[in-house]
């Protein structure tokens, strides 16, 4: 090996021992500055796909305008489309309206953000939203959804944050099954890429008498989630020697998650 | 040779920020396009091993800055098995070893043979990621290799190998620009065929 070649390598592997025993705070701090570098970006990004989408749905309305001025096929293919558009336009807006009424439902001041990034990685269930510090965000708020539990905030950045989704392995939480003294800790499964996902529900008793449908709750144990929401329903039980496993089904639609609220820590 | 490496440099962070706005195929297994670590394979394999090492430490460390999840919370009483997360730092040893394995057929490429670089693309790609996958379930146990996490190896792997050649045609523009001669014994070949004709 050349002397050149071989002082690069030491300093390649002196760099490396001191990026491996970097503490926790340091690498947050890293974190952080690395996301301010990059924030400027992903909102601009965020921004032109807002307004490539309305650009999009602006062309697609003018397409429309000028089949009004078409034949009576022409007109009646273009009251179809408008009906479609109707649909699409009742359907946001009841989504908006659950939004709303949810956000009035839950009993703890929520706060609402957007979805701006989805799976950013290559091996972790994560999504980024549009609220960092700035709004008040903080590490392990918890994040739920019209349907009920989506996960907890990850990074937080100035103005974006990642929130890291219970269909993660790394994402523990702490359940009650509904009507039973049954709690267990419930996370996601390694290597899941279907559109519906199953969670895995563990440490049950082994006397555990669960039956398929029944409802999850999160307990309020541990420090991380508020107690009640729902995570989803029970879709298989496994008895074992030690302990019963459960597969439970998300009640939040992931494929589908657009706008999520931020409960304050509990 | 200077300007082309802080040219290297620059086009590892411009892939950086374009690595943001690349969506999960989620059709795909969940595979994408990893551009960074694109640009670094290719970049090493036009470089010497300092410059190379000093790229692998540049871009792994951003990438785990990016990618490094945090301290899972709550109370140990309760979360008594928390889910080991990897530690950061860990994806500046992998670039390390990819890119000593793109060095090994430098030979070939400075001959001109670029074909070769393209195909280790891709398994280095796969390489990264399956030593990825398997540390993840070193540090968590169980072990899990289901056919989904194969597919979206290996389709990542081979949508990352397939815009190889856009990189080393970016890779050749830069080069000449700067006079970095890369492929120096191809083209010294080609030259000495031409005086023999």
């Amino acid at each position: 090996m050349r002397p050149l070649n071989l002082v690069a390598f030491l300093l390649f592997l002196g760099g490396t021992v001191w990026a491996l025993t970097r503490s926790e705070r340091t690498v947050r701090e890293i974190q952080r500055s690395y996301y301010s570098w990059l924030t400027p970006f992903l909102t601009t990004g965020s921004e032109l796909e807002t307004k490539a989408r309305a650009f999009l749905d602006e062309a697609e309305h003018s397409k429309k305008l000028e089949t009004e001025l078409e034949t009576i096929r022409t007109e009646y293919d273009r009251l179809k489309q408008v009906e479609a558009k109707f649909q699409e336009v009742e359907e946001e807006n009841a989504g908006l309206r659950r939004a709303l009424d949810f956000q009035k439902r839950i009993g703890f001041k929520a706060v609402a953000a957007r979805v701006i990034r989805r799976q950013p990685t290559t091996w972790w269930q994560t999504v980024d939203i549009d609220r960092g510090s700035e709004s008040g965000v903080a590490v392990h708020q918890p994040v739920v959804a019209d349907g009920g539990l989506v996960g907890k905030v990850d990074r937080v950045g100035d103005k974006l944050s990642s929130v890291i989704l219970i269909t993660d392995e790394a994402c523990k939480v702490s359940v009650q099954v509904e009507g039973t003294p049954e709690v267990g800790i419930l996370s996601g499964q390694r290597g899941q890429y279907e559109s519906e996902p199953l969670l895995r529900l563990r440490f049950l008793s082994t006397k555990a008498r669960i039956s398929p449908g029944t409802r999850v709750f999160t307990t309020g144990l541990g420090g991380l989630f508020p107690s009640n929401i729902l995570v989803g329903t029970v879709e298989s039980v496994v008895p074992g020697p030690l302990d019963t496993e459960a597969l439970v089904r998300p009640s939040v639609n992931f494929t589908d998650l657009s706008t999520v609220f931020l409960l304050p820590l509990p | 040779m200077i300007r082309y490496s802080l040219s290297i440099l620059i086009l590892v962070l411009l892939a950086l920020i374009a690595q943001q706005f690349i969506p999960v195929l989620t059709g795909a297994y969940n595979s994408r396009l990893l551009l960074v670590t694109l640009v670094f394979l290719c970049a090493s394999v036009t470089v010497r091993p300092p410059v190379m090492l000093a790229l692998a430490f540049i871009c792994g460390f951003l990438w785990d800055a990016q990618n490094a999840l945090g301290p899972p919370g709550g109370d140990p009483d309760v979360y008594k098995y928390p889910a080991e997360s990897l530690r950061f730092g860990y994806s500046i040893i992998l670039y390390g070893l990819i890119g000593y394995l793109m060095q090994g057929i430098q030979p070939l490429f400075r001959e001109g043979k670029w074909q070769f670089s393209t195909f280790l693309v891709g398994v280095s790609i796969f390489i990264y990621l399956i030593s990825e996958y398997l540390i993840i379930n070193f540090v968590r146990g169980e072990f899990q290799f289901s056919r989904a996490t194969f597919f979206q190896i290996t389709f990542t792997s081979i949508l990352t190998m397939l815009f190889s050649p856009v990189v080393f045609w970016s890779l050749f523009q830069i080069a000449e620009r700067f006079g970095h001669e890369i492929r120096f014994e191809g083209l010294n070949k080609k030259r000495r065929r031409r005086v023999i004709a």
